[in-house]
């Protein structure tokens, strides 16, 4: 027991002095001139870009709570839109033959396509204002949503099928008391997926079209060469990222228990 | 007239989990012998520590106190036979891959080790299979190349959580006098462990009764019945019921 | 006979789906200005841009240079995954000096590092190629270290009672166990390093599909992007279908079907 403890503390002071190494020479390569502050800011520099960012709207047109809550605003509400109709088709398509049928073709063909292809065509077609980045991110957050839904209905399992016909249920109790809820696993991993699809998406779409949102600003970094606004772009991509991901989990526990009972 | 010479002797042997706060003692004081070239079989009810009991025999895990002295000196890793409940072959390894691996590991060159695997193959009576997977056998067959695969180390001691628990009826039957014939043709030490009263009177020459969690020795009895035996012998039947009166309930 | 017109229905329903697919992409095609092109069109230019090269190559040459960025750049992403991936399994003292490291940088999309990449590389192939390896590299370390954590202890404990050392149980025994987890790490790759190609290419290329894609949204030549898209489309669900068949060749005891 005494020995475990004092392995722990040895690996957390591993782990510190990780992440004070990393740092460590990050700062020192910009200070000591081993690589040009043209192409890489100290961290201390992104932490003051950062700080001033949060007010400044200057050089990129707005601060970085503007970008932040355009890029939050438009992921989230694509996403949702997504997981609001893409679940439900996918149970649909996957306990009624004749959808199915219908409509997996269409999936087929869709599927192989990066939702990346898709920005030329839409930004034609519809400008490059809020409908076409929604349409884009839309797009991919859809797919896997509906493609893990279809499978977690596929993916029943007949004895449970089995014990609700000897019940007497009627096909479309079967439909939603069993499986539905049995595919519920495979929902989620479709929904995280999706939200992870539409975060990506949405910075490359603002890096090709847009005045305003991170993927924006880190794209104008470049232009202007600006590392450390690239940087603090790059940093609150990933924790938004991360936070997001935290957060559907959080949700997760909620709605399926049973999906963290071993970890418990 | 080695017969009767201590192969193991286990003494007060203790094991306690601690899981979230409670600590649950599995083995209290658990003492006994095992002899040279017997088959010892260790009877008790599910969940009653028979397991860890031969994990800490095998050096997989620790004990928290007591000690196993072997005859001739703690044998090193390999130089103990372990057939596994779950059969625990390597689904990547061939029927041949996995009864050669003792060897392999211990760096016998191939065709050596190659002859020596075809043997224990040949014994378990799955000649031919050499080349399949073990994805593509039965549980029956699974559990012949785990027997082989513990025999073909040359262990002299063979250590067996039930084996054959995992296995439909029919199969066991058979299997049961499978380990038999092998036992026979290749003289080890074997300590089987299983919670089947039936098996342990037909194949042990000693059985130890288990008691319930924290488990130790309750009884030991010896089955001095003739081979081959059969189940519906009245002295079959009457040792069953022995041991049965005897037994802690398993909730 | 209820079963014969079961039959019947499922062989036309695909057909019927996919006759509506191409009557509305029609329709959309021939309402009053649109910008979309017809399928007849963009099967014309999809020939033609075969034959006429753009920006000194056809749409093969296209193809072939974004195909070898994504190949080159998923064997480094191979090689390098896989070691660090089996580095940070099985080594606490690693696992706990570089871990929270790898966690920092893991949830940045690696579309997020093409401004800085190219900031540093220019726009030659090189950080195209690093873009695809930052995208294709991260599920592959994750596979690999979920696997070996996930191993099965009764494997583990098979190998030491067989007398392996601890460098035989990793050789032997955990990175054969692995191998199905890395497999599907490095179907995720590849999927994810042309996803990643594309953006790169579209953001900053002189050749590839990406490339292609955007000169066509500047030249508004709507029909050579819907043709590079049904191309993008084509050539990552040829990339997937060869690597499962790789992985039936290379895991036969996990995912090809025998009797």
């Amino acid at each position: 027991m005494k020995l475990k403890k004092k392995n722990q503390i040895k690996y957390f002071l591993l782990s510190v002095l990780g992440l004070a190494a990393f740092f460590g020479i990050w700062e020192l390569s910009v200070r000591l001139g081993w690589v040009s502050d043209r192409t890489l800011s100290a961290p201390s520099a992104v932490i003051e870009t950062l700080i001033r960012k949060l007010t400044d709207a200057k050089p990129d047109g707005s601060t970085l709570p503007q970008h932040f809550w355009q890029s939050l605003k438009l992921a989230l509400s694509s996403f949702l839109v997504a997981v609001v109709v893409g679940v439900p088709l996918g149970w649909v398509m996957g306990y009624y033959k004749v959808a199915d049928r219908l409509l997996t073709p269409l999936f087929e063909i869709l599927r192989p396509i990066p939702p990346i292809a898709w920005i030329p065509i839409v930004i034609l077609t519809m400008g490059i204002g809020m409908r076409a980045k929604i349409f884009i991110i839309f797009l991919a957050a859809f797919v896997p949503c509906v493609i893990n839904s279809y499978l977690g209905i596929r993916l029943t399992d007949p004895v449970k099928i089995n014990v609700a016909k000897t019940f007497g249920a009627s096909p479309f109790k079967i439909f939603t008391t069993v499986c539905i809820p049995s595919s519920l696993n495979m929902v989620f991993t479709g929904v995280r997926l999706s939200l992870n699809s539409s975060w990506t998406t949405l910075v490359a779409a603002e890096m090709l079209a847009s005045s305003r949102g991170l993927g924006y600003m880190i794209q104008l970094g470049r232009t202007l060469i600006r590392p450390d606004i690239i940087i603090v772009g790059m940093i609150t991509i990933g924790i938004t990222g991360a936070l997001l991901n935290k957060l559907l989990a959080l949700l997760e526990k909620k709605i399926a228990p049973w999906r963290y009972r071993d970890e418990a | 007239m080695a017969v009767l010479e201590n192969k193991i002797s286990v003494r007060n042997l203790c094991k306690t989990y601690e899981m979230k706060g409670n600590s649950h003692e599995v083995l209290r004081n658990m003492s006994f012998d095992v002899r040279e070239n017997e088959f010892l079989v260790l009877l008790g009810p599910g969940q009653c520590g028979k397991t860890v009991l031969l994990n800490i025999l095998a050096e997989l895990e620790q004990p928290d106190g007591g000690e196993i002295v072997f005859a001739g000196g703690r044998p090193r890793m390999g130089e103990i036979g372990f057939v596994f409940q779950k059969y625990a072959l390597f689904p990547w390894k061939t029927v041949m891959g996995n009864v050669e691996m003792s060897l392999k590991l211990r760096g016998v060159d191939k065709e050596t080790r190659r002859a020596a695997a075809q043997e224990y193959i040949d014994m378990v009576g799955l000649s031919g299979f050499e080349k399949a997977l073990p994805k593509q056998l039965s549980g029956g067959m699974k559990q012949r190349v785990g027997i082989a695969r513990a025999y073909a180390s040359e262990a002299s001691i063979m250590l067996m959580d039930e084996p054959f628990g995992a296995l439909d009826a029919q199969t066991r039957y058979q299997m049961e006098d499978e380990i038999l014939r092998i036992c026979e043709k290749k003289k080890r030490t074997v300590v089987f462990v299983t919670n089947n009263v039936e098996e342990a009177i037909y194949l042990g020459d000693r059985i130890l009764l288990l008691s319930s969690r924290p488990s130790s020795v309750k009884e030991e009895y010896v089955v001095d019945l003739p081979r081959p035996r059969k189940h519906t012998d009245p002295a079959f039947l009457a040792l069953r019921n022995r041991i049965v009166s005897n037994t802690d309930l398993n909730i | 006979m209820k079963h014969n017109k079961d039959r019947i229905l499922s062989m036309l329903l695909p057909l019927i789906s996919l006759g509506l697919f191409f009557v509305l992409w029609f329709w959309l095609a021939r309402a009053e200005d649109s910008m979309i092109p017809t399928p007849y069109e963009t099967l014309l230019r999809l020939l033609e841009i075969c034959r006429k090269p753009i920006s000194k190559a056809t749409l093969p040459i296209h193809i072939w240079v974004s195909l070898r960025r994504v190949l080159i750049a998923f064997f480094c992403a191979i090689v390098m995954g896989v070691s660090f991936g089996v580095a940070l399994g099985w080594n606490r003292t690693f696992r706990a000096l570089v871990n929270p490291i790898f966690e920092i940088l893991r949830p940045i999309p690696p579309i997020a590092w093409i401004p800085l990449i190219i900031l540093w590389c220019g726009i030659g192939e090189l950080p195209k190629v690093i873009i695809v390896l930052i995208g294709s590299v991260v599920p592959i370390v994750l596979n690999t270290y979920s696997g070996m954590k996930e191993i099965d202890p009764l494997l583990l404990d098979a190998g030491k009672v067989l007398g392996a050392g601890r460098r035989q149980l990793l050789w032997e025994i955990t990175l054969p166990a692995t191998v199905p987890a890395i497999l599907a790490g490095i179907r995720t790759a590849l999927s994810s390093g042309w996803m990643c190609v594309v953006a790169a290419e579209m953001i900053a290329a002189r050749q590839g599909v990406g490339f292609l894609i955007v000169r066509g949204q500047e030249s508004g030549d709507t029909a050579l992007i819907v043709a590079c898209m049904l191309v993008i489309g084509v050539v990552s669900m040829l990339l997937s279908t060869v690597l499962i068949k790789l992985e039936g060749v290379l895991c036969p005891w996990q995912f090809s079907k025998t009797k």
